[in-house]
């Protein structure tokens, strides 16, 4: 069985600058680092290997440099990477980029049993993705996964929804987005990326090589148009109390009592 | 030349960063201030290959080159300096010396321990009467049937609370000066190995530096490294690989302090405005910039050095002298611009200028250094 685990290249900082021209981000003015999100869905991909055996491949689309999720997902244990790298890829966005994931997972993957994905990525945090692949594929999907349990032909998972805890079982192929409340990711071994850089086998694939349609890549077959990216103004507004210790002590609580109670886990306004 | 890292150098950058940040980031002050080795957070390193960073991948360590090495000391510096100066020791001075000079045998026999990290180890050479001047060691290895019995007292040994096997410098032939010296590996366990007290030292106070004591302590002559009179040799070509760890904790400080200063000048508000506006602290702030990135290029073309083969001793030297410098210079002007805040333990920048001092000391003081690259430069034909 193989096992595809979706990666994604997002900048290391928290904020990043965008081209207001475009409403795409200035990813070039960070470093690059694996998704969070995305190294749940590794690390629920080196657990299922490590209890079912498989073949683990990572995959991820992007620029040159993306290459180095591969690598550090090799570290991990991923057995091979591939990286989807084309100039006629650019701007996709989810409907696009899940347009060329399902070629190239085609391609590479003949002999599919599960595909991961993080619930939603760190940079955009749409959480379309993973709908939309399982869609281009035409397989059973579950979002936002937090266990599993493999047998032969089926997997059982489950997950909270609406604030319910759901046990759904589906029929392999399937696809699983993780939750962020699934297992943390492991830390990588220097070892690891030392035999990454060595040895690692990644190869890079273009629209040609996945059969993909270039009208249903990139730009191109983007459906939706960043209109406007704006921070929220956030404002820092400090009240000085004055008077009494125990006026501003009330005053504060009448303020902020709920916040406090819930902090402390008490009823504080039951306690006066 | 490329002077742009590599794929491989900035992940493994950011590998350290990130473990280092989460793992020791939340408690490097308090270790430090309570003096405590952070044995859980050592015991999560030996699986990562930290305790072999660049030992062979079949012995199980993590096979790096020498750059990836100084990156790695260099961001646990950033961190918690005394847990890098732990590391570094270790791999440089301790494992590197078995794996260079030892026998198959005993590198079957030592290596996988220390290079797991279920040993911890040090190197032994200061002692009351010696220390720059290696000549003056006074412990005494006299050969005794199939080994050696082992009498003295070594002082300042990095990591001695907690070493499992301690490279010993000895006198095994004190009738011939050049080869007076050898050196014997001495596991924790043997009968007459004790540890002194943990020294209250100024800075690096979460590494338990301590006294080692050997009475009537017997090893087998299996444990003898290299041959006997080789100590010297030994000594110094550790020594040189040494250097470049202790470079690279001096950069790690030198890092962190100028962050810090950075964050700070930011913040603080003096007349009205972020005191980064003026003058004064911007040329200080582009001062550290510029010395840290030059100690870096130093520290690194000195590795590169190291793997191409090619002598690095001199190269080696020059990176300890200068980023020692550095670090102290850049720690001591990130706490002037901290300001009194810089004075408090509030703050991390009086850690890492109590730690910057440390580093012009040990590991062959700044004078040696100067020693060793003058007499490469004078030894050169004109």
């Amino acid at each position: 069985m193989q096992i595809v685990v979706c990666l994604k290249q997002v900048p290391q900082v928290a904020e990043l600058p965008w081209d207001p021209a475009t409403g795409r981000l200035k990813r070039d003015l960070a470093e690059g680092m694996t998704d969070p999100a995305a190294k749940r869905a590794l690390e629920a991909g080196l657990l299922l290997k490590a209890a079912g055996g498989g073949e683990l491949i990572a995959l991820t689309m992007g620029p040159p440099q993306a290459e180095e999720v591969l690598r550090e997902a090799i570290a991990l244990g991923a057995d091979q990477g591939y990286l989807l790298c084309h100039p006629a890829l650019a701007g996709a966005d989810t409907l696009a980029t899940s347009q060329a994931l399902g070629a190239a997972i085609r391609h590479i993957a003949p002999k599919l049993g599960l595909i991961l994905l993080g619930v939603a990525s760190s940079d955009s945090e749409t959480g379309h993705l993973g709908a939309q692949l399982a869609e281009e594929l035409d397989l059973a999907a579950a979002l936002n996964v937090e266990q599993w349990q493999l047998s032969p032909n089926a997997l059982r998972v489950q997950r909270v929804s609406d604030g319910f805890l759901e046990t759904l079982e589906l029929d392999l192929p399937a696809l699983l987005t993780i939750s962020t409340q699934a297992p943390e990711p492991r830390d990588t071994p220097l070892g690891g990326l030392e035999d990454a850089f060595a040895s690692g086998q990644i190869t890079r694939l273009g629209p040609e090589e996945i059969g993909l349609d270039p009208a249903r890549s990139g730009l191109a077959a983007s459906g939706g148009r960043m209109l406007r990216v704006y921070s929220p103004a956030a404002q820092k507004k400090a009240v000085l109390m004055r008077g009494a210790v125990k006026k501003s002590v009330q005053e504060l609580l009448a303020r902020h009592g709920d916040r406090l109670g819930g902090i402390i886990g008490r009823d504080l306004g039951a306690a006066e | 030349m490329d002077f742009n890292p590599c794929s491989k150098h900035r992940l493994v950058r950011k590998t350290v960063r990130e473990f280092a940040e989460a793992e020791l980031g939340p408690i490097a002050a308090e270790i430090d201030r309570q003096g405590r080795f952070p044995a859980e957070v050592v015991e999560k390193m030996g699986p990562l290959h930290y305790f072999g960073l660049q030992a062979p991948r079949d012995l199980g360590g993590a096979g790096l080159d020498t750059i990836s090495y100084a990156i790695v000391i260099e961001e646990l510096s950033r961190v918690s300096a005394g847990l890098g100066l732990c590391v570094t020791v270790h791999n440089s001075v301790a494992l590197y010396p078995l794996l260079r000079f030892g026998t198959p045998e005993q590198i079957k026999r030592l290596a996988p321990d220390l290079i797991s990290g279920r040993r911890i180890g040090a190197f032994c050479l200061t002692e009351a009467n010696a220390g720059s001047d290696a000549s003056g060691v006074e412990t005494l290895a006299v050969a005794q049937g199939d080994g050696y019995v082992i009498n003295g007292t070594k002082i300042f040994v990095t990591n001695g609370g907690v070493c499992g096997l301690a490279l010993i410098f000895a006198v095994t032939n004190p009738e011939n000066p050049r080869q007076a010296a050898s050196v014997l590996m001495v596991e924790r366990e043997r009968p007459g190995f004790s540890v002194g007290e943990i020294e209250e030292l100024t800075g690096m106070r979460c590494n338990p530096v301590s006294s080692l004591f050997l009475e009537d302590c017997r090893v087998p002559a299996a444990n003898l490294l290299g041959r006997p009179g080789q100590g010297l040799k030994i000594g110094l070509a550790a020594l040189d690989t040494g250097r470049l760890g202790i470079a690279a904790q001096a950069l790690g400080l030198a890092q962190a302090a100028l962050e810090s200063a950075v964050k700070y000048a930011k913040e603080r508000q003096q007349f009205g405005k972020p005191i980064a506006s003026f003058q004064t602290i911007q040329n200080y702030l582009a001062d550290m910039a510029t010395e840290v990135e030059a100690s870096r290029l130093l520290l690194h073309r000195a590795c590169a050095q190291k793997d191409a083969g090619q002598a690095f001793g001199a190269a080696a030297a020059m990176a300890k002298l200068y980023c020692s410098k550095v670090a102290r210079e850049v720690t001591n002007l990130a706490v002037q611009i901290h300001g009194g805040c810089g004075y408090s333990q509030e703050y991390d920048v009086e850690r890492y200028w109590r730690e910057a001092k440390v580093t012009e000391i040990y590991e062959g003081t700044s004078e040696v250094q100067r020693m060793v690259i003058a007499r490469d430069l004078l030894s050169r034909p004109v």
